[in-house]
């Protein structure tokens, strides 16, 4: 359970987040939508443990993440970014290793075949499934994605919530910051549509 | 065989460097197996090319946790300020009595300066909140040049001829080492190793961004501050004992990760072997190309290393991208 109580956070002067609280359940798919600027990716941000709130706090289960060591919350969520950039020539099997066992979730996301290539060779959208990929194979309880489907084809959106849905099932708590307009979110255990 | 040729090019290299300059060393190899026996061999080039081997390692670390601290291709330890630092820590011991130069005080006092050096880069570039690679290389590039300035001036007021000149502490020179230098140097150079070495893995993941290294479990300041503690250490020992020489620690890094890929527990050791190699091979150049006068082993590295990157550049480039 992530419980986000009374959240305020402020960012270059401008207020991004106001006074905001949510409950989001365990081994559940959350998906939080809003236009851009909307303070989605902000929120995540914080979830993960990378900003601190001005005011209120935030909990998953019992850490609370910006006072959790990065060792110790590493073991607790998983991130991928969006645009996530790559300057060193790892493969991408290297790069989902530094998450953790990459055999099933190359194969989940029909990356098996680009195991061997160079991440700085990857297309955008690419190099967002490798991201999405080194993020699951950390197994952690909980799952943080900003935008995995925004550079994505159909096939490669559907294989993604194939397998978002998957981990849901065996407890995991994913929470995805999506645009409305970029899929249906019949997928969804929830939404949460705050951010306007 | 790819993995172990620069260790085979080294080793070359380094006998080819005993073997020959200004004297001719009659029965080279008789002289080598029987220590003492040769003054010019054991009290000159022995020190002399196994110097030049420890500080071309140490310059080929500290290039790579500069780079990989700063998760920029064109950080080094002259670009963040780290090479100046050392050789003002040095020169201006030396200056002012503290120290005696050479010996294991002064490369303390430019290890002291390259870690002020480089800190204040890090804190300046930090001014305006996230750390970029780009204001980093940019006030890296203004420490330096203020650090430099202060080495000219210290040399220039400096009355006691052991603070060396400005050619020494700009372009560098292995032609005083003495024994003393070596343990100095030696034990500098071990600690930066041993840091880089046990910090390589969390740079892989520093190289992926901030954000994900943390993601990934790393305490990105702690990595950052560790590898700039150990760039200090193993260039501020090298600079103080030998002056500025140039390039090292940007090519070294760059022609082992075109070689050999870019995982830095594996770069830490080829680093260090090819910067030890380019650092052999230029002393061995710059003291008997134009006999019987010698050139500083800076002009040389560059000479060297420079056309080696370029080609590697110009054939494989796919190795690091910058955005």
């Amino acid at each position: 359970m992530i419980t986000i109580d009374e959240i305020t956070i402020i960012r270059d002067g401008r207020e991004i987040i106001y006074d905001y609280s949510e409950q989001i359940p365990a081994g559940s798919i959350t998906v939080i939508v809003g236009p851009n600027g909307s303070g989605k990716s902000t929120l995540l941000a914080a979830i993960a443990g990378d900003i601190a709130p001005d005011k209120g706090t935030i909990t998953i289960d019992d850490h609370h993440p910006i006072l959790t060591s990065a060792s110790t919350l590493a073991g607790i969520r998983a991130m991928a970014v969006q645009n996530q950039s790559f300057v060193l020539g790892f493969t991408v099997r290297e790069v989902v290793e530094m998450g953790g066992n990459s055999a099933e979730v190359l194969e989940a996301l029909e990356l098996s075949e680009l195991a061997d290539r160079l991440v700085t060779t990857l297309s955008g959208g690419e190099a967002q499934r490798v991201a999405i990929a080194q993020a699951i194979a950390q197994g952690t309880p909980v799952l943080l994605l900003d935008e995995p489907l925004a550079s994505q084809d159909i096939y490669s959106r559907r294989k993604i919530i194939e397998l978002l849905q998957q981990r849901a099932e065996s407890g995991t708590t994913v929470v995805v910051v999506a645009h409305s307009s970029e899929t249906e979110l019949t997928w969804a255990d929830k939404v949460v549509n705050q951010f306007h | 065989m790819k993995k172990s040729l620069p260790f085979i090019f080294l080793s070359c290299a380094f006998f080819i460097s005993l073997s020959i300059g200004a004297t001719q060393i009659a029965d080279f190899w008789t002289a080598l197996i029987n220590p003492g026996s040769n003054e010019i061999l054991w009290q000159i080039r022995v020190p002399r090319v196994t110097a030049a081997v420890i500080v071309g390692a140490a310059l080929g670390v500290a290039g790579l946790l500069a780079q990989g601290a700063c998760n920029n291709a064109v950080a080094e330890p002259a670009i963040l300020g780290t090479s100046a630092g050392a050789a003002f820590g040095a020169v201006l011991a030396i200056s002012v009595g503290l120290v005696e130069v050479g010996t294991v005080g002064a490369i303390f006092c430019g290890t002291l300066g390259a870690l002020l050096a480089t800190s204040l880069t890090f804190k300046l570039a930090a001014l305006r909140g996230a750390l970029s690679s780009f204001t980093l290389i940019i006030v890296g590039i203004a420490v330096s040049a203020i650090f430099t300035s202060f080495v000219g001036i210290a040399s220039a007021m400096a009355s006691r001829a052991e603070a060396r000149s400005i050619s020494f502490w700009s372009f560098g020179s292995l032609a005083l080492i003495t024994s003393e230098n070596l343990i100095g140097v030696s034990i500098t150079t071990t600690i930066g190793v041993a840091i880089a070495w046990r910090i390589a893995p969390f740079l892989d993941r520093l190289s992926l961004g901030d954000a994900t290294a943390f993601h990934l479990g790393t305490d990105v300041s702690r990595i950052r501050l560790l590898a700039l503690i150990g760039l200090s250490i193993a260039a501020g020992g090298a600079v103080s004992t030998v002056g500025s020489i140039a390039f090292i620690g940007l090519a070294a890094p760059h022609i082992a990760r075109f070689i050999y890929g870019p995982s830095h527990r594996q770069l830490v050791v080829h680093s260090a072997v090819i910067g030890a190699l380019i650092v052999v091979v230029a002393d061995t150049v710059s003291r008997t190309i134009a006999q019987p006068n010698e050139l500083p082993i800076g002009l040389a590295t560059a000479l060297l290393g420079a056309p080696v990157l370029i080609a590697l550049v110009a054939v494989k480039n796919n190795v690091w991208r910058t955005q």
